[in-house]
């Protein structure tokens, strides 16, 4: 039984984001990538479903050559194999569901699993996407997962709450934190990654549904401001409270 | 510039993460280096006390004031220059070791002196000769010090550069830049071959700036440095490993050690060899859960790699692991950037931890920074650890192996053990001082080991050592109370 997992390559939150000159796009410059956080409990997840009930954990992303990091990473952390879906140009969320669901079809996987958003565009949507492409039940924001024989029991994350639901394979589920405790690769793992073959193909034709129009920072906040320092200054902080920032 | 003295607004600045309480009348905060030789002037004239406060992760007191004011340098923080070319940078001493890394990875360049706490300022580094991970392949702070400028107890600022200014006939001397003359009595001490951070630098033929390099505040302020910088390496091998048995770590320290310092493995270069005992990793399970069970030790090693040789390293130290029995399927391997943080994070956290621990619980830390010649240093660890289990005190063991150097932290629950860790903790000094080594590798004397420098030098050494301070600060104004009784 094969045990998909979509991961993608984003943007290290601990590094600086500018937007590229187009104004539409992310300056590639000094950024460096890392695999989707949420993904992580995806892979873990996968890994735990094989270590109990057999079958082979198949790495899925979209992407260029640069996400082959990620892959790596997954890799060492104990997936049997990898597929990269390449494409060079930028695709949306549809666009990238459309790729993955035809390459799951082709796998014959009937587990998959997402991450539940990724951090680079926060859509939280590739995942259901793709399971009503392939008509596979979904279950979004997991916390906790069991798998018996064709039964399905999730736990997972609503407003104020938890909610738990039955289902039945074929499954989409999308990890939020919280699902495990991700492994750290190993040397071993790396070792081995080093051996494993990322099978390569051109990702499934689709049009993208979406424009990205305009890309732009929020403005810098804007300085503090010292008034005084003592209860003198406490009427002209009140009048600028109330005038400037029209908050009192 | 900022003046504080409202007690509320104060009390931050009174303490240090040694937990460790004093007083002042107020704080002023110079906002550029030319304020601060006033205040100097000012308070010298007058009398005052002058305490120096950086970003106050200090461990023993340092900056801690006994009356009097204190001048921090928080907004004394511009990073002046970094230039690529002749790689050196310049910067103010309030400038915060975090930010200074950050600036210097984007510009591809590297300083490698880190103290755990990369919040800490280089003021505070330089004052107390900091070291790390790092420092066992590329030496502590004061490797990296090119020149200094800096403000004397009289107010007067001196710029003194590497290789310019030598102890000459027993003396150093010197011209402020308003030309005052400070003429300065050297007298050699035997200071130990580790590395070190307990009392002054007193060398034959030593540079002044050594000097003023872990003197802790007493004999001027940091205004400014200049630092050497080192190109970034290409990538670095950052791993975690465990092992059920201690002694077989402690042999894998050995070999990594030898292996390293004299190359008998053309793969194998460490630059940091980080030790955690059982008690570290209970500590650290809450908040890494992934900690195999029944692992007793951990390791933490770094080497810097380049693209090219990095199938070679891995090899050879999968290798070299497997020698030990240790299964590399639990070794923790950082794959980039963001996981070398974590492991970071881990080595940061067991400090940080203990740090909580004190203070939850309000007890005192006794902790060792003991460094010994390597030779010793098995040996001495054992000493320190049988002599904590025979004490029945709860303790906790991590450090710089690499470096041989043990921070071996006492956790007393009541006055009566408080008072058994402290004559533990005096016999641990005795034993490190009896290997040659020192009782305070690099967290400085400050206001909490004054009473065992006095184990490490004579009577007459700290004679020598407080005429050098008389020499520059007659009214014993700056920092009084920290280094001497
Ligand atoms: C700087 C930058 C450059 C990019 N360049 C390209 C490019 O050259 N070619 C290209 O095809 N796309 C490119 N992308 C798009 C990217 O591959 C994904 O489409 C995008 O990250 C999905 O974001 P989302 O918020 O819609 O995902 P969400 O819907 O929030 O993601 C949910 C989950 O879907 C899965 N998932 C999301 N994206 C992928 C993916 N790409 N592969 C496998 N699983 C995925 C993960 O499990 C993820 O946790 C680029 C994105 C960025 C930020
Ligand atoms: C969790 C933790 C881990 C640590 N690990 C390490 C470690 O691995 N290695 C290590 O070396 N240290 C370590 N330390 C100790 C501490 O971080 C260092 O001593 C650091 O160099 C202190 O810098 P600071 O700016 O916080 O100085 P402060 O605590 O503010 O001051 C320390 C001393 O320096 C003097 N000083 C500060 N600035 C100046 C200046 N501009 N001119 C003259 N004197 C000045 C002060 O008077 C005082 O005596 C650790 C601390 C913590 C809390």
């Amino acid at each position: 039984m094969k045990i998909v997992v979509c991961v993608s390559h984003v943007p290290d939150t601990a590094t600086k984001i500018n937007v590229g000159s187009d104004g539409k796009t992310i300056d590639q410059n000094g950024v460096t990538y890392v695999v989707n956080p949420y993904d992580e409990f995806a892979i873990e997840e996968a890994l735990k479903t094989k270590e109990k009930s057999g079958g082979e954990v198949v790495i899925v992303s979209v992407g260029t050559d640069k996400n082959k990091d990620t892959i790596r990473k997954a890799l060492a952390m104990g997936a049997d194999s990898a597929v990269l879906l390449k494409d060079e140009n930028y695709r949306d969320s549809f666009a990238v569901a459309k790729a993955l669901a035809e390459e799951i079809k082709a796998q014959d996987a009937r587990i998959i699993f997402f991450g539940k958003q990724s951090v680079d565009y926060d859509n939280s949507i590739t995942g259901q996407m793709t399971a009503e492409m392939l008509g596979y039940n979904c279950v979004t924001v997991v916390v906790r997962l069991e798998i018996d024989g064709d039964k399905v029991t999730a736990e997972r994350e609503i407003e104020g709450g938890k909610e738990v639901v039955e289902t039945s394979l074929p499954v989409v589920i999308t990890a939020q934190k919280g699902l495990n405790e991700p492994r750290y690769a190993s040397l071993k793992g790396i070792m081995q990654a080093k051996k494993k073959k990322i099978e390569e193909k051109d990702a499934a034709a689709a049009d993208n549904n979406l424009e990205i129009v305009k890309m732009f920072k929020p403005a810098p906040k804007a300085p503090g401001k010292i008034v005084g320092e003592d209860v003198s200054a406490v009427p002209e902080l009140v009048r600028l409270l109330r005038e400037e920032a029209k908050v009192i | 510039m900022l003046v504080k003295s409202d007690k509320n607004e104060i009390l931050s600045y009174l303490s240090d993460a040694a937990n460790f309480r004093g007083n002042a009348e107020k704080v002023y905060v110079p906002e550029k280096i030319e304020e601060v030789s006033r205040i100097l002037q000012e308070c010298f004239e007058a009398g005052t006390p002058v305490h120096i406060s950086g970003m106050g992760t200090g461990l023993t007191g340092g900056r801690v004031p006994a009356g009097g004011v204190i001048v921090s340098t928080e907004k004394l923080n511009r990073i002046i220059e970094i230039n690529k070319t002749e790689k050196f940078a310049i910067v103010e001493s309030g400038v915060i070791l975090e930010d200074f890394h950050k600036e210097l990875k984007d510009q591809n360049l590297y300083y490698p002196p880190d103290p755990t706490e990369q919040c800490s300022s280089i003021g505070g580094n330089i004052s107390n000769n900091a070291s790390g991970a790092k420092t066992f392949k590329f030496g502590p702070t004061r490797d990296y010090v090119l020149a200094l400028e800096v403000s004397l107890a009289d107010g007067e600022t001196v710029h003194l550069t590497r290789g310019e200014v030598f102890e000459k006939d027993g003396f150093i001397d010197f011209k402020s830049k308003n030309g005052r003359a400070y003429h300065i009595p050297v007298e050699p001490v035997n200071m130990p071959t580790t590395k070190n951070a307990a009392g002054y630098y007193m060398r034959k033929g030593m540079d002044a700036v050594d000097l003023f390099i872990g003197s802790e505040g007493t004999l001027g302020i940091i205004l400014q440095a200049k630092l050497k910088l080192l190109p970034l390496p290409e990538d670095f091998l950052s791993m975690l490993l465990f092992f059920e048995d201690e002694n077989v770590a402690l042999k894998f320290v050995a070999e990594l050690r030898d292996s390293s310092r004299n190359k008998k493995n053309e793969y194998i270069d460490a630059l940091a060899i980080e030790f955690f005992d059982w008690n570290s990793l209970e500590f650290l399970r809450d908040d890494f859960p992934n900690i195999p069970e029944g692992e007793r030790t951990a390791l933490w090693i770094e080497q810097d790699v380049s693209g090219a040789e990095s199938d070679n390293i891995l090899l050879a130290y999968t290798e070299l692991l497997e020698k030990y029995g240790v299964d590399t399927e639990e070794v923790w391997f950082a794959t980039g950037d963001k996981e070398r943080r974590e492991l970071i994070r881990f080595r940061h956290a067991v400090s940080q931890k203990v740090s909580d621990f004190i203070s939850r619980n309000n007890i005192r830390k006794v902790g060792t920074d003991l460094a010994v010649p390597d030779d010793k240093f098995f040996d001495f660890y054992h000493f320190c650890k049988n002599g904590s289990e025979h004490s029945g005190l709860k303790f906790i063991v991590y450090g710089h192996f690499g470096n041989s150097h043990i921070h071996l932290n006492m956790l007393p629950s009541n006055e009566d053990e408080y008072r058994i860790a402290k004559e533990l903790y005096r016999e641990l000094c005795a034993e490190a001082v009896k290997a040659g080594g020192t009782i305070s590798a690099e967290h400085g004397i400050g206001k909490i080991k004054r009473e065992y420098l006095k184990m490490m030098y004579s009577d007459r050494d700290l004679e020598s050592m407080k005429k050098i301070k008389a020499a520059l600060d007659t009214k014993n104004n700056l920092s009084p109370g920290n280094i001497f009784l």
